[in-house]
This record gives structure tokens, C-alpha cells and sequence, in this order.
């Protein structure tokens, strides 16, 4: 018997890593024997622009998640957190990047960080903010911000039991291969930058 | 190689894409002969199979065609010659290849031949949302849907052996939520001997040639295969009903997994018939009249009522008076994609249950709230400073241009600042309306010009220009060469000299394909040089107001992810720029007119570039009047080279 479907939605801007945070969710589910779906977005939508993606794992049928019962929502970007938002369920925990991307559209008004954790946390039960992209940056590259969101929502309890750290490790050899070690270094990093974002 | 899962052990539950998933479902088939043209959402299938035939020592026959058309004819010349084949498309791509799928029906085949459709509803990545099971019932194709990503293995395996069963074509329509929805998928065996491939042709005009004599025989064959398939389908391995209550659910492919999931959230599953549809063209016979036994039938279907108005047919011609329900009365929307909210909602209305909150009073979007994001060119894109040279130029000879658009990354010129996407029509598009344009737009300082890609010129693009030098139309068409087909994944195409496994081929010139066609005068700039490209661009401008004919400019620089590939697998780290804050003036040039995502506005009007944006592509330090733009360290000449000229690795 599958446990009920827990529904997570995976944003960004398009050239973030969304659909490998989001295989790689899936395939730690799987581990432990749990079904997974993802949806995913592919073609024009890629370019720098703005990216969903629908995990669902356990009991679930359809690929794609209603607005309003999400229970996690990861972004790699404020305002794409804040696009999505209306995605979560009252009971939900959002995992976010504190990284803010403008659109290179001239002449738009791009709203505060402050503005947008506000409206996340208006729709989230919870909300998680980590410096991803800042920390993968000092680290040498920027690409596994993703890995450190997955960490951090794992730490913040996001996934429940449907998946932990040791799968998630098992899932990252499996889907990245040769760029495994600072991909499981990130997972790490992330764990431990929620833990000090749940503390303070 | 992408999607090395495809060929994973036999007796093992892998993670697929549904595209790949449907490769999967074709190599255990059997399948001999592959072709298609990228396309979202179908460009997996054939590239999963391009890496298995790599690994598999050319087993089966795997190519990118030139077009949907030629792909399409390619399949069905190897089926006729024996082999299980099948072409892979988007759904607006069988309208290309639209000629030879009609005759294909008539002719049918010696082996087997299932073109793949893959849909796109609510238009992700296409111009128009199209359900390409009207195609099946238009042609007399029989139309085999997975009900879900989660058997479309099985169920482009039973098309392929279907149609080697009955000797005729097969459609397997999917949708996005099929084709880009990854699920855990049990592998079976690869009959790897089969794979070769190798064909028998059968000498036979009676058969093989559609002359009236032998077309109106085939018309009448048509016809009886069509009733007795329509029949013969109900026992579909696919197909199959679930539950014994009152009410019945026809989910048709995708549709399925949503009444099913539906009917369960409300937990109505024992007041309910799911009936499963994977067979939606001809809709099986059998199955209806058991369905329209029933006095209330809710028909899930994605795309249009293609199901529901072939029950209603038939619901008229049986005199049977069972209510069906589904989108001819908007209980289910008529556009876009489908969605649990909306079938629940449908549900609930028929069963009388209270539906859970967000199904019926879901939150709110803040949507209206935030600034939109639409996909842009990339940081470090050769369009982007090739359309602020165009500009640039088109301003210079104050000329009042048409800018005749086409389909690839280019489309996104249609944003802001850009604005170099007046229409956008179709594949191919561009130039060919460009002949209108070019005859009825005679201002003196009109002017046509015609903007596409690389693939898209190889695709469609070479008859139109043909035509413009036939009939002498005044216009520019622009190539956009970046060595490869970008928006689909960077799959290689004939100017690449790459095949679909990696084999060299011949890189074909658009220089020499332009002028064998009888162009004046054809031109090559570098994209990454705006100086050379607005030169070039005033020379080839000048040429069409003068002499009155047509000119080819084409610009050749590597799409930017290929070139940081390239770069990376050879140890090169692109060096990238920042800003000189004394030199900036706050002018803005950078991040509005030339409008790189990687440029950022600070408070104080000044720019600042994103490290984790910035590619290294250097234009920026051209386009500044101010010279704020610097690298970081020293410039490495090798990066530049790679940029522009970086080809696809297969």
C-alpha cells in the first residue's frame, strides 16, 4: 500500500537545476520504494524563463499538482517562490533560495526581497530561507545551489519520511554520476544552512 | 549521450522520462528504423534512440530528417520495405508531414510504421494547441494513447506490434504531461538481433502505387478495415474498465489517471465505472455500447471531445439515450491542459459530494502582483548582439522594416527591446511570408526581412527562398546559425556534419546552398562582433533597396551552451566581466536596449554584473560607450574561438 501522495512543487528561473532537484527527489523516493511523478517543463519555457516542476510522491495518479494542495513548495528564486506560492496548502512548508533574479524585461518594477517573504509566508505554514546560490558561489560553482535547497529541506523536515539524507545521497550517485561528491558535499551545506536559518 | 537509462537491464523499475519510456517501449518491439525532427514535446523519443542505436552498434537505424515530412516518408519507405519503423513529431509537425501519413493509410506497410504525435495543450512550447487524434479519424489511422506516463512503454510497444499485425500505420498520440512526466518504469527484455536493420522490398504496383486504378481498391480496403478494427480494438491489452458503479467515467489516455485519481479524492470509487481508453481512435465498439449502457457517461479526455463525439455518433446511430457529458457542454474546459481541480469539480457536480476546498475555491495567483518572466535569450546568446546591431542598422538607413519571424530561440526577439519579431507563423514561415511582404510592402523605405534559424532553414526554409529568387522578391533573410537545433535540446542538423549517433556527415553550407539557389548576394557575419555585424547588415540592407532583389546574411556564432560545454569538457573556464563603477555613467545602454539578463540596474542607475550569470561573451565590453566593462583576469583567446565555433557532442 502507498503511502498518500505528498505533492511538492519545484520552481526557479529555467537554467537552475529544477528538473535534476527534482529527478533527484524522485529517485530517492523510489529507493525506498515509494512511486514518484514528476512534471516537468521543457522546450521554450527553458530560457530564462519561469520554471514549475510537479513531484508527487506515493499515492498519485495525475502528473500535476491543483494550486492549493502542494506541501512543499523548493524555489531557487524569490519572486518564483512567490509566483507559486498560491500552490501550497494551509498546512505546508516552503524551502526557499535568498537569491533574487530581476527579469531582463527594461523598465519593470522588480518588489523587495522583504516583499516577497512576506506574500511566501502569507500562503506557507512554514518557511525556510537559505543562501543557496550565495554559499554554492563561494564554493566554486554556482550549479549546485539545487543540492543545497534539497538538504535544507530535508533538515527542515519537509519530506517527512518519504525521504531522508542516506536516499537522497543514494540518489544523487545514481542521477549525477560523476559530479556525485560536491553534489552530496551541497546536500550537506544545505543541512547545515538550515539548520541555522530554523535557529535564529 | 543523453538518457543512457534507456537501455537499463531487463527486470529492473528505472525513472524514465515518458519520452524515453516510449523509446524503451519501441526497442523491446523491435523496432529497426527511427526518424523524426525535434520538436517539443517529442525530441526525447528519437534522442533516447539515437543513444541506444550508438551503444547497440547502429541497432536500430536512428536519424534526425530534415523535416517532419521526410522523416515521416523515410519510416514508411523502410515499413514498406519491411521493417518496424516509426517518426517521432510534435503535433504541428504531422501537419508538414501531413502528404505522405494520408497516403500512408492507403498503401499500409510490410513491417510496421507508428508516427508518434506528440501534443502540447495550453501551448507550451508551440504556436497552437492541436489534438492530432482528428488526424487519425481523417486519415482512417487507428490512434493508440498511453493512459498516462506510466504506461507509455506499453503502449507504443503494442502500437508498434499492432501495426506489424494488421500491415497498417499506427498513430501514438501523446501529450505534454505523457511525454515530459518521468515515472518508475519495469524494463523488459530487448530482442537486441531484431533491431537490425535490414528490409526485403516486395515488387508490387497493385500495392505500392497510388495511381487511381489501384487508390479506388484501397479506398473501398479502407473502409472494411476501419469497421472491423473498430471492433477488434476493444480487446486492446490497454483498455479495460474498472469498478461496477453507476455512473461511468470514460478516461481516454491521460484522462484516465485524472477520473481515476478524481474518483478517489472523493471516494466515490464504488459508485463509479472507470472505463480505461487507450485506444481512442476508432473508438472500440464494444466498449461503447457497454459504456452507453449506462444513463450518466463523464468523458476525461485531453485536447478536444474526440472520444465524446465519437460516443455520441455512435449513442445515435445504436438509438441508445445515455447522457454523455464532458467538454461539448464545458462541464470540462475546452482549452489547456487538464487538471485534478477540474475533474473533481466535474465529479463532484455528478455524484453530489462536497469537493475538497481547493478544488473549488483554490487561492489566489499573486501573479498580477509580480513582474512576468517569460523566456529570454540566454546571457551570452549571438542573438543579442546581433539584434542590437540590426537595429542599430535598420535605424541608420532609416528604413521601416517588416520583420517576417520564424520559429526557434530567435522568436523571443518578439520582447522588449528587441521588438524583431513582427509575425510568427510556422516553420519556415518567415521567409515564405516574406515573399508577400516583399511584394505588396513598396514604400521606399519599406523593407522585408526575413529572420531564421539554422535547423529551421534547413527544415523549410531553402523552397521559399527559392521561390523569393524565382519571383525576384525584395528581401533580407537573415540565417541564424548557432551550429545546431537550440530550442529543442541542441540536436545536431545537416549544416553540423553530425548525425543522430555521432557519425560524421556532410556539413552542408547555407553560403552554398543560398547561392546554388541564384542569391546575389550572400553574406557571413560574426554575431559576437557588432561592428562586423551592422557592417555587414548596411551592405546587405543597402543591396535589397538598391538592386531590388534578394540577399542572404548569415550570422554564425555557437549557441552559448553548447560553446560552455564545449569549454568545460576541455578544462576552459570562460572568464567573465564585471563593472568598472567609475567608469559606469548609468546610461542603461547594457541593460535595457542591449537588455543581457546577466547586466543587473543598481539603485543608483549604475549596472553590476551577476557572477553566476555572466558567460564570458565579452559583448557587453563592446556595446558600452564607456568602456566600464572589464574581465576579471586575463582573457583566454581559446573561449572565444569555442564560442563560435561549438558544435552539438552526440
Amino acid at each position: 500500500m502507498q503511502k498518500d501522495a505528498l505533492n511538492i512543487v519545484v520552481t526557479g528561473v529555467g537554467g537552475q537545476g529544477q528538473i535534476t532537484l527534482a529527478r533527484v527527489i524522485a529517485e530517492a523516493a523510489l529507493i525506498r520504494g515509494i512511486n514518484a511523478i514528476v512534471a516537468e517543463t521543457h522546450g521554450l519555457s527553458q530560457r530564462g524563463g519561469t520554471v514549475i516542476v510537479h513531484v508527487r510522491l506515493g499515492n498519485a495518479d495525475a502528473p500535476l499538482i491543483p494550486p492549493g494542495a502542494a506541501h512543499v513548495l523548493l524555489s531557487m528564486e524569490l519572486i518564483e517562490a512567490a509566483r507559486y506560492s498560491h500552490y501550497l496548502a494551509r498546512d505546508s512548508i516552503a524551502v526557499v533560495n535568498d537569491y533574487l533574479v530581476p527579469p531582463p524585461l527594461p523598465g519593470i518594477k522588480v518588489p523587495s526581497t522583504d516583499e516577497l517573504v512576506s506574500t511566501i509566508k502569507e500562503r506557507a505554514g512554514s518557511l525556510v530561507i537559505i543562501p543557496a546560490t550565495q554559499k554554492a558561489l563561494e564554493t566554486g560553482d554556482v550549479r549546485v545551489a539545487n543540492m543545497m535547497l534539497l538538504g535544507a529541506a530535508i533538515e527542515a523536515g519537509a519530506f517527512r519520511d518519504y525521504i531522508d539524507m542516506s536516499s537522497a545521497e543514494k540518489a544523487i550517485q545514481s542521477v549525477l554520476g560523476k559530479a556525485a561528491r560536491q553534489n552530496i558535499a551541497a546536500l550537506h551545506n544545505g543541512a547545515e544552512l538550515a539548520r541555522k536559518a530554523i535557529k535564529q | 549521450m543523453a538518457h543512457r537509462e534507456v537501455l537499463s537491464p531487463p527486470g529492473k523499475r528505472v525513472i524514465m522520462l515518458g519520452n524515453v519510456a516510449i523509446a524503451r517501449g519501441f526497442l523491446e518491439a523491435g523496432l529497426q528504423f527511427a526518424a523524426a525532427y525535434p520538436g517539443t514535446p517529442s525530441t526525447e523519443i528519437v534522442e533516447a534512440l539515437s543513444t541506444a542505436a550508438k551503444l547497440l552498434g547502429g541497432k536500430p537505424y536512428v536519424e534526425w530528417s530534415v523535416n517532419e515530412k521526410v522523416a515521416l516518408e523515410a519510416a514508411l519507405g523502410a515499413a514498406i520495405a519491411g521493417a518496424r519503423s516509426m517518426a517521432a513529431m510534435k503535433h504541428v509537425g504531422l501537419n508538414v508531414a501531413a502528404d505522405p501519413f494520408f497516403s500512408s493509410a492507403y498503401l499500409g506497410v510490410d513491417g510496421a510504421l507508428v508516427v508518434v504525435s506528440a501534443d502540447d495543450p495550453w501551448m507550451w512550447s508551440s504556436q497552437n494547441e492541436q489534438d492530432n487524434r482528428w488526424y487519425g479519424l481523417h486519415a482512417y489511422i487507428p490512434v493508440v494513447e498511453p493512459t498516462g506516463p506510466q504506461d507509455a512503454k506499453e503502449a507504443a510497444k503494442l502500437a508498434l506490434l499492432y501495426s506489424e499485425k494488421y500491415k497498417r500505420p499506427f498513430i501514438l498520440r501523446t501529450t505534454t504531461r505523457i511525454a515530459h512526466t518521468r515515472v518508475p518504469v519495469d524494463t523488459g527484455e530487448i530482442p537486441v538481433d531484431r533491431l537490425e536493420p535490414r528490409g526485403e522490398f516486395h515488387k508490387d504496383p497493385s500495392r505500392w502505387t497510388l495511381v487511381p486504378q489501384y487508390a479506388r481498391r484501397k479506398r473501398v480496403e479502407l473502409l472494411e478495415f476501419w469497421d472491423k478494427i473498430s471492433v477488434e480494438l476493444a480487446s486492446f491489452p490497454l483498455n479495460g474498465t474498472e469498478g461496477s458503479g453507476s455512473l461511468a467515467i470514460v478516461g481516454v489516455g491521460l484522462g484516465y489517471r485524472y477520473a481515476r485519481e478524481a474518483a478517489r479524492i472523493l471516494g466515490v470509487e464504488d459508485d463509479v465505472t472507470v472505463y480505461k481508453i487507450a485506444t481512442s481512435v476508432p473508438f472500440p465498439r464494444p466498449m461503447a455500447e457497454k459504456i452507453l449502457g449506462h444513463d450518466t457517461v463523464l468523458v476525461v479526455e485531453e485536447g478536444d471531445p474526440v472520444a465524446e463525439i465519437q460516443l455520441k455518433t455512435i449513442a445515435q446511430e445504436e438509438g441508445l439515450r445515455a447522457r454523455i457529458l464532458g467538454k461539448r457542454d464545458n462541464l470540462l474546459p475546452r482549452y489547456g491542459e487538464l487538471g485534478l481541480e477540474k475533474v473533481v469539480n466535474a465529479l463532484s457536480k455528478l455524484v453530489g459530494k462536497e469537493p475538497p476546498k481547493w478544488a473549488v475555491d483554490p487561492p489566489t495567483s499573486v501573479e498580477e502582483k509580480l513582474p512576468p518572466r517569460p523566456p529570454v535569450l540566454c546571457p551570452g546568446c549571438p542573438y543579442r548582439g546581433f539584434f542590437y546591431a540590426l537595429r542599430r542598422a535598420v535605424n541608420k538607413l532609416r528604413l521601416k522594416p517588416v520583420y517576417s519571424g520564424d520559429i526557434g530561440c530567435y522568436s523571443l526577439g518578439v520582447l522588449p527591446p528587441f521588438h524583431v519579431q513582427d509575425t510568427i507563423i510556422e516553420m519556415g514561415g518567415s521567409i515564405g511570408a516574406g515573399n508577400g511582404f516583399a511584394h505588396v510592402l513598396r514604400g521606399d523605405s519599406d523593407i522585408t526581412i526575413a529572420i531564421i534559424g539554422d535547423s529551421t532553414f534547413f527544415h523549410s526554409g531553402i523552397t521559399p527562398l527559392l521561390n523569393a529568387v524565382y519571383n525576384n522578391a525584395p528581401l533580407l533573410v537573415i540565417v541564424l546559425d548557432n551550429h545546431t537545433t537550440a530550442m529543442t535540446g541542441h540536436q545536431p542538423h545537416p549544416g553540423t556534419g553530425i548525425r543522430a549517433i555521432g557519425e560524421p556527415g556532410y556539413a552542408m553550407s547555407i553560403e552554398s546552398v543560398a547561392r546554388g539557389v541564384g542569391v546575389g548576394k550572400v553574406l557571413v557575419a560574426d554575431p559576437f562582433d557588432v561592428k562586423d555585424s551592422e557592417a555587414k547588415l548596411l551592405e546587405a540592407l543597402r543591396y535589397v533597396k538598391e538592386e531590388k532583389k534578394p540577399a542572404v546574411l548569415i550570422a554564425k556564432g555557437a549557441c552559448i551552451l553548447v560553446a560552455l560545454r564545449a569549454a568545460y569538457r576541455r578544462g576552459i573556464k570562460p572568464v567573465i566581466y564585471r563593472v568598472n563603477i567609475d567608469k559606469c555613467t548609468g546610461c542603461g545602454i547594457c541593460y535595457t536596449v542591449f537588455n543581457c539578463p546577466a547586466i543587473l540596474r543598481r539603485e543608483d542607475r549604475k549596472a553590476e554584473i551577476d557572477p553566476a550569470l555572466c558567460t564570458g561573451c565579452g559583448v557587453c565590453a563592446q556595446i558600452c560607450p564607456f568602456n566600464a566593462f572589464e574581465p576579471v583576469s586575463e582573457l583566454n583567446p581559446e573561449w572565444f574561438k569555442i564560442m563560435r565555433t561549438a558544435k552539438p557532442e552526440q
